[in-house]
């Protein structure tokens, strides 16, 4: 359990990063839709 | 110390979030700022983790998962309040802005909450041997993390009518309700609990504690960068409603 490389930690910090990047990437994703469509409609 | 930042770290976050929320097309700028002081600090942060706070001798290594799971904590339940504080806003005015924060509020806390779930049963299997169990603190976070659940599920059935944001602020404001149950859960259990005590009381060694306060002031950055593009992605959603309505 105390090798440095232990798969239980890793995976709750791989996990937390996962998590958080995609929700950032997907509401910048959901910005650029929005402005887009809102330059379309100007 | 390590306290006084954490809290006077919330109360600010907290407060440029309410500030942010009264004109976020406009005042999202200030959201970069926040944004590299969050990089900084996770940098910090991760550094204590890995080369500074020490091994715990009974769990072994798989104890660091701590630094990552307590310092959700404050997220998932400053994104509950935000929610009520927006229905109350909400409610007394009939202004949007105030819905467009209790909506990105209940967003990014419950991202905060699914990560305590996801991670706490990751740090369980280890040391208690089971991923899961139904005592007083996790099942009571469970239900919390429904209520909120339930509360995007509503606001997404109901595509953004008055009504729906009347009985979505109202249900938000009642939501909150949950939060106190579930923070006083292992002390209302009286010991029949596995889950450890709340972490401000359990007297951690100070590099322990001084890792787990850099982690709580990089999530509080993080939860306020996203809470603060949801109210934008939110805020340009309501203009474009209001085009499409004008149009037809």
């Amino acid at each position: 359990m105390d090798e440095p490389y232990n798969p239980y930690l890793i995976a709750a910090y791989v996990i937390t990063a996962v998590v958080l990047v995609t929700y950032a990437l997907r509401l910048r994703a959901a910005r650029a839709a929005l402005q887009r469509r809102a330059q379309g409609r100007s | 110390m390590v306290s006084a930042i954490v809290m006077l770290t919330t109360a600010l976050a907290t407060g440029w979030i309410v500030w942010l929320s009264r004109d976020p097309e406009a005042r999202v700028a200030s959201a970069r700022a926040v944004g590299a002081a969050a990089w900084v600090v996770i940098a910090l942060w991760l550094w204590l983790v890995v080369y500074y706070a020490p091994i715990e001798q009974v769990q072994g290594i798989v104890q660091k998962i701590f630094y990552v799971h307590i310092p959700a904590i404050i997220p998932m339940y400053l994104g509950f309040v935000l929610t009520a504080v927006g229905g109350i806003g909400y409610l007394r005015t009939r202004d949007d802005r105030w819905d467009q924060l209790a909506i990105a509020g209940a967003e990014v806390g419950v991202i905060f909450c699914s990560l305590m779930l996801v991670v706490g049963p990751i740090w369980a299997k280890p040391v208690w041997g089971h991923w899961w169990v139904w005592d007083l603190r996790l099942t009571s976070t469970l239900v919390l993390w429904f209520i909120y659940v339930a509360y995007l599920f509503l606001r997404g059935l109901a595509f953004g009518s008055d009504a729906a944001k009347t009985f979505t602020s109202v249900y938000g404001i009642v939501g909150t309700a949950a939060i106190p149950f579930v923070y006083f859960a292992v002390d209302l259990a009286q010991g029949s609990t596995m889950h450890p005590s709340n972490p401000a009381r359990e007297g951690l060694p100070p590099a322990m504690g001084q890792t787990v306060g850099a982690g709580m002031v990089a999530f509080v950055l993080v939860f306020a960068w996203l809470v603060a593009r949801r109210m934008e992605v939110a805020a340009l959603e309501a203009r474009e409603a209001s085009a499409l309505r004008g149009a037809a």
